[in-house]
C-alpha cells in the first residue's frame, strides 16, 4: 500500500535526519497540555501509590454491598502469598487517604481546567476527535500493526496523534477518569448519602471498591504503554516536546 | 431488653424519610438559635484545619459533602434480608475495671451522663434511655479500611437525648462523646440534629452485643465507622474542642485522620 510505503520511507528519512543533526522546531503541545500533563503525573502518582496504602489493609475483594474479613472474597492477597499482617506491614492507610483524597481533588480540578480549556481551544476537536477516515478497519488495522511493530518504528508523526492514540486518550478523559472518580465516591458514606444511586449504579460499596481497584490496575497498565510509547517515539524529544512545547523536526525533503 | 420499632413506622411518624429543610430548622432552633451562633460555618469546616493541600482538599471534601446533604437526606436504609448475620466486631471490648464491672451487673449501674452546655444536665440509665423516643434503622457500616456490614440498629436519636437534657445554649457548637475504651469524638450540630445520629442500644432486635459496644454505641451513618463510637460512657456539650486531646477534634484526628469522616 501506498501509504504504508510512505510511512516506511518516512521513519528512515527522519533518523537519518536526526543523525545528520537537522534543527527545525515545530511547536507540538499547547500550555494547557503540558502543564494539565505535568500535573496529572504528580496527581496519578500519589493517586496510585496512596490507592495500594489503603488497600493493602484491607488486602480483600468483594461484590455487592457487604464484604468484611471472612465473608466470601473475589480477590484475597493471602491466596498471593501475602498474608494479612504483611500487606498491613506494608500500607500506612493513614497517609494513603490523607494524600487520596488530597490528590483526588487534585486530579479532578485539574481534569475539569484541562477540558474545559481544550475545548475552548479546539484542541479536542482538531487534534483529538478522529477523522472519519481514520475509524476504518483498514485505517485501524494499519496503525495497530504499526504500534506492535517495536523495533521499526514507522509513521511517528510529529504533528498528529495516531488514530489507537486518539481513541485511548478520549476514552481515558471521557469514560475512565469519571469511572474512577464514580467508584471512588460510591465507598463514601457521605456521598452516598447524597447520592444513592451510586450504590445502584456499581451493584453496592463493595463492587465499586473491586471495580476501583480493579481500574488502578488498568490505570497503571495504561501508564506502562504510555512510557513505553514515549521510549519508542524518542525519549528525549518526546519529554522535551512535553516540557518545552517544541518538538524537533526534520528538515524538509528535497 | 430492646425495643425494636419499624423503621416504616417511624418514617411515616416522628422522621420522614426525607427532613425537611422547615423541620431542620426548628430541631436547630429547638437547640438554641444555633445559626445564629456560627452553625452555619461549622457545618463546612472541621474544628482545626491542616495546613497544606491536605487541609485545602478536607474543606473541599467536607464542604462538598455538607452542601450536597444541606436537606439532611438519610443514608440508604436496607431491607431486613440484607442484614449481615455476625456483624463484625473487629477490636476487642475495653479491658478498663470500670467497664468490666458494669459488664459484671449487666449494666444496671452504667449512667450516661449529659452536660456542659446543656439547659438541664442528666444522667440517664439504660432505662431512661429506652424510655425516650427511639428509632430503628437497617444501615451500612462503613469503616475507612474498607468493609462493610449491614445491620438493624435501635436506639434513641442523639438530638433527642439533647432535648430532654433541655437543649442547648447559644454557645454550644460540638457534642463531644467519650468511650470506655479512651477514645472521645466531637460531632458539629449538623451531625447531631440528623435523624440517624442514634445512640444505639439494639442490634438486629436483639440487645447489643458487647463486642459492638454494649451497652450503647453510636451511629453516624454518614461517615465512616470511626465516628461511630462503642461502649459510650459521657456526652457533653461543649463551644470548642480545644483542651479535648490535640484539641483537633477527636481521636482519630488526633492521631491524623480526617476529622470529617464523610470519604
Amino acid at each position: 500500500m501506498d501509504s504504508q510505503v510512505d510511512t516506511d520511507r518516512d521513519a528512515v528519512v527522519t533518523s537519518e535526519r536526526l543523525r545528520a543533526g537537522a534543527r527545525e522546531w515545530l511547536a507540538r503541545h499547547s500550555y494547557s497540555v503540558r502543564i494539565c500533563h505535568w500535573i496529572n503525573v504528580i496527581a496519578g502518582g500519589y493517586l496510585v501509590v496512596s490507592g495500594i496504602h489503603i488497600f493493602l489493609d484491607f488486602p480483600e475483594l468483594y461484590w455487592g454491598h457487604t464484604g468484611y474479613q471472612g465473608y466470601p472474597a473475589l480477590f484475597k492477597l493471602s491466596d498471593w502469598g501475602i498474608s494479612w499482617d504483611e500487606a498491613g506491614a506494608m500500607g500506612n492507610r493513614m497517609w494513603g487517604r490523607n494524600y487520596h483524597f488530597t490528590f483526588a481533588w487534585v486530579l479532578l480540578i485539574n481534569g475539569l481546567v484541562y477540558v474545559v480549556w481544550n475545548i475552548k481551544t479546539g484542541h479536542f476537536r482538531d487534534r483529538m476527535l478522529p477523522r472519519r477516515d481514520e475509524l476504518t478497519p483498514t485505517h485501524l488495522g494499519a496503525d495497530l500493526r504499526n504500534q506492535l511493530r517495536w523495533f521499526s518504528p514507522t509513521r511517528v508523526s510529529a504533528t498528529n496523534y495516531g488514530t489507537l492514540q486518539k481513541v485511548s486518550y478520549l476514552l481515558l478523559i471521557f469514560f475512565f477518569m469519571p469511572l474512577m472518580l464514580l467508584t471512588g465516591l460510591a465507598q463514601s458514606p457521605g456521598f452516598t448519602a447524597a447520592w444513592p444511586w451510586l450504590l445502584d449504579l456499581f451493584g453496592g460499596r463493595q463492587s465499586a471498591r473491586t471495580l476501583h481497584s480493579i481500574g488502578t490496575v488498568v490505570f497503571v497498565l495504561f501508564v506502562l504503554v504510555h512510557v513505553l510509547e514515549v521510549l519508542r517515539a524518542g525519549a528525549l524529544n518526546r519529554v522535551r516536546a512535553m516540557i518545552t512545547g517544541r518538538f524537533q523536526l526534520p528538515r524538509e525533503e528535497t | 431488653m430492646s425495643k425494636p420499632v419499624s423503621s416504616q413506622k417511624e418514617q411515616q411518624g416522628a422522621y420522614p424519610s426525607r427532613i425537611s429543610r422547615r423541620r431542620l430548622l426548628s430541631s436547630v432552633s429547638a437547640l438554641g438559635g444555633l445559626l445564629v451562633t456560627g452553625g452555619c460555618s461549622d457545618a463546612f469546616m472541621p474544628p482545626t484545619l491542616r495546613g497544606g493541600l491536605i487541609g485545602v482538599a478536607d474543606v473541599l471534601t467536607m464542604s462538598t459533602n455538607r452542601w450536597l446533604l444541606a436537606d439532611q437526606p438519610l443514608a440508604r436504609e436496607y431491607q431486613p434480608s440484607d442484614i449481615t448475620i455476625d456483624f463484625p466486631q473487629w477490636h476487642g471490648p475495653p479491658r478498663s475495671e470500670e467497664y468490666q464491672q458494669l459488664v459484671s451487673g449487666q449494666f444496671s449501674d452504667w449512667r450516661l451522663g449529659v452536660t456542659g452546655l446543656v439547659k438541664q444536665p442528666l444522667s440517664l440509665s439504660l432505662q431512661d434511655l429506652k424510655r425516650l423516643p427511639a428509632r430503628t434503622q437497617i444501615t451500612s457500616h462503613v469503616c475507612e479500611q474498607g468493609w462493610s456490614a449491614i445491620g438493624q440498629w435501635t436506639g434513641t436519636p442523639l438530638l433527642r437525648v439533647i432535648e430532654a437534657a433541655g437543649g442547648v445554649t447559644s454557645s454550644a457548637r460540638y457534642v463531644v462523646i467519650d468511650t470506655f475504651d479512651g477514645w472521645y469524638e466531637g460531632y458539629d450540630m449538623f451531625e447531631v440534629v440528623h435523624p440517624q445520629t442514634i445512640l444505639a442500644y439494639g442490634l438486629n432486635g436483639e440487645d447489643l452485643p458487647i463486642g459492638n459496644g454494649a451497652p450503647v454505641r453510636l451511629r453516624v451513618e454518614r461517615q465512616c465507622g470511626y465516628k461511630s463510637l462503642k461502649w459510650l460512657k459521657s456526652i457533653q456539650v461543649v463551644d470548642s474542642m480545644v483542651g479535648f486531646g490535640k484539641g483537633t477534634g477527636g481521636i482519630n484526628s488526633d492521631w491524623g485522620f480526617h476529622w470529617y469522616g464523610g470519604v
